[in-house]
């Protein structure tokens, strides 16, 4: 059982990255602050009691609970998940993009990442929210907590009740495009 | 050797990570308000917690209360509650055998006194006679 301490540290852990993911969704921050609250009370109501390595997995299929609640309060739900398709690249299916190329270009970029100043590191930052800000719903879900909130493909698949084929798929497509609209930019990290 | 599509996956992980590094940076970027927002929010998922802590236990620690009359914690379950009952049925049992036995004495005290009325030489209507009265006061003043 989780005690008062780690239930609090885990909250402290997750809280932002939790804003963050709620606001890519949402995109509005009074909002994104409501589904973390919300998210944070029902776990620490429900799952306060649970053992501390069951936290992360039950706090994320709350938060993403919350969120499609949220889009069901809007009733505008239907209206962004169907209009979610228009942001899939047109190139998703691979087309004239080289993937290879993008990604090793952007490792060269890394040696240099170094060198860019806080300004260039700030808009950077803000071109990769857009880009994710813009990716399809469950790619950009797959994709954040595989790589952002370090799950396996197991515990992803079991937060979005999906496969774990659907995972690496919504992954793969997420860092092809997201890897694709920042070479566009020039943008290398 | 890695196959090709082992490499694309690793270039993807490592790109991947390095997009995932610069979301945390941002992080350490949020505005005041928004952490502040999150802290209390934080803080008052955490006093729900603790509320549904506080309704629990009084329960329990009253049924502990009432079958023992001991005050804090104990073990719980149905022997527990069982052996914590003897005392206070060993105490009603007692009042009660302790009530009949006055009871039997306070009959056996009449009986006598009714034994001694019946079998003196005066009557009992002697007793609820007022000349009868004066005179055993009389006589009993004149003895002394």
């Amino acid at each position: 059982m989780a005690t008062e301490q780690e239930l609090s540290a885990f909250l402290k852990s997750v809280e932002k990255r939790a804003f963050k993911r709620s606001y890519y969704h949402v995109r509005n921050e009074e909002s994104a602050l409501d589904i973390v609250q919300d998210s944070m009370m029902k776990l620490a109501q429900h799952y306060g009691d649970k053992p501390p390595e069951e936290l992360p997995m039950l706090f994320q299929r709350i938060l993403s609970n919350c969120t499609l609640d949220w889009f069901r309060r809007q009733k505008t739900h239907r209206a962004v998940f169907s209009s979610m398709s228009e942001f899939v690249p047109a190139g998703d299916d691979g087309g004239e993009f080289d993937l290879l190329e993008a990604l090793s270009l952007s490792s060269n970029g890394e040696q240099t990442g170094s060198a860019e100043d806080t300004v260039r590191r700030a808009q950077v930052f803000h071109q990769i929210e857009q880009e994710i800000a813009l990716l399809p719903t469950r790619q950009r879900e797959a994709f954040l907590m595989r790589y952002w909130e370090e799950m396996d493909v197991a515990e992803t698949a079991a937060a979005m009740g999906c496969s774990e084929g659907s995972v690496k798929t919504h992954c793969f497509r997420a860092v092809q495009a997201l890897a694709k609209a920042l070479q566009a930019k020039g943008i290398e990290l | 050797m890695k196959t090709p599509s082992n490499s694309v996956d690793l270039a993807l992980e490592r790109y991947a990570h390095r997009i995932t590094t610069r979301l945390d940076e941002g992080l350490a970027e949020l505005p005041y308000q928004v952490t502040e927002q999150l802290r209390a929010g934080r803080m008052q998922a955490l006093a729900q917690r603790k509320k549904t802590v506080a309704v629990r236990k009084p329960v329990s620690v009253l049924t502990r209360l009432g079958h023992s009359l001991a005050l804090g914690g104990g073990p719980s379950g149905w022997g527990y509650t069982l052996m914590s009952a003897i005392p206070v049925l060993a105490l009603v049992a007692g009042v009660m055998v302790v009530g009949a036995q006055q009871d039997e004495t306070g009959v056996i005290e009449i009986a006598e006194v009714d034994a001694a009325l019946l079998t003196d030489d005066l009557p009992p209507a002697a007793y609820a006679d007022p000349g009868f009265v004066q005179f055993l006061k009389t006589r009993a003043a004149e003895s002394r």
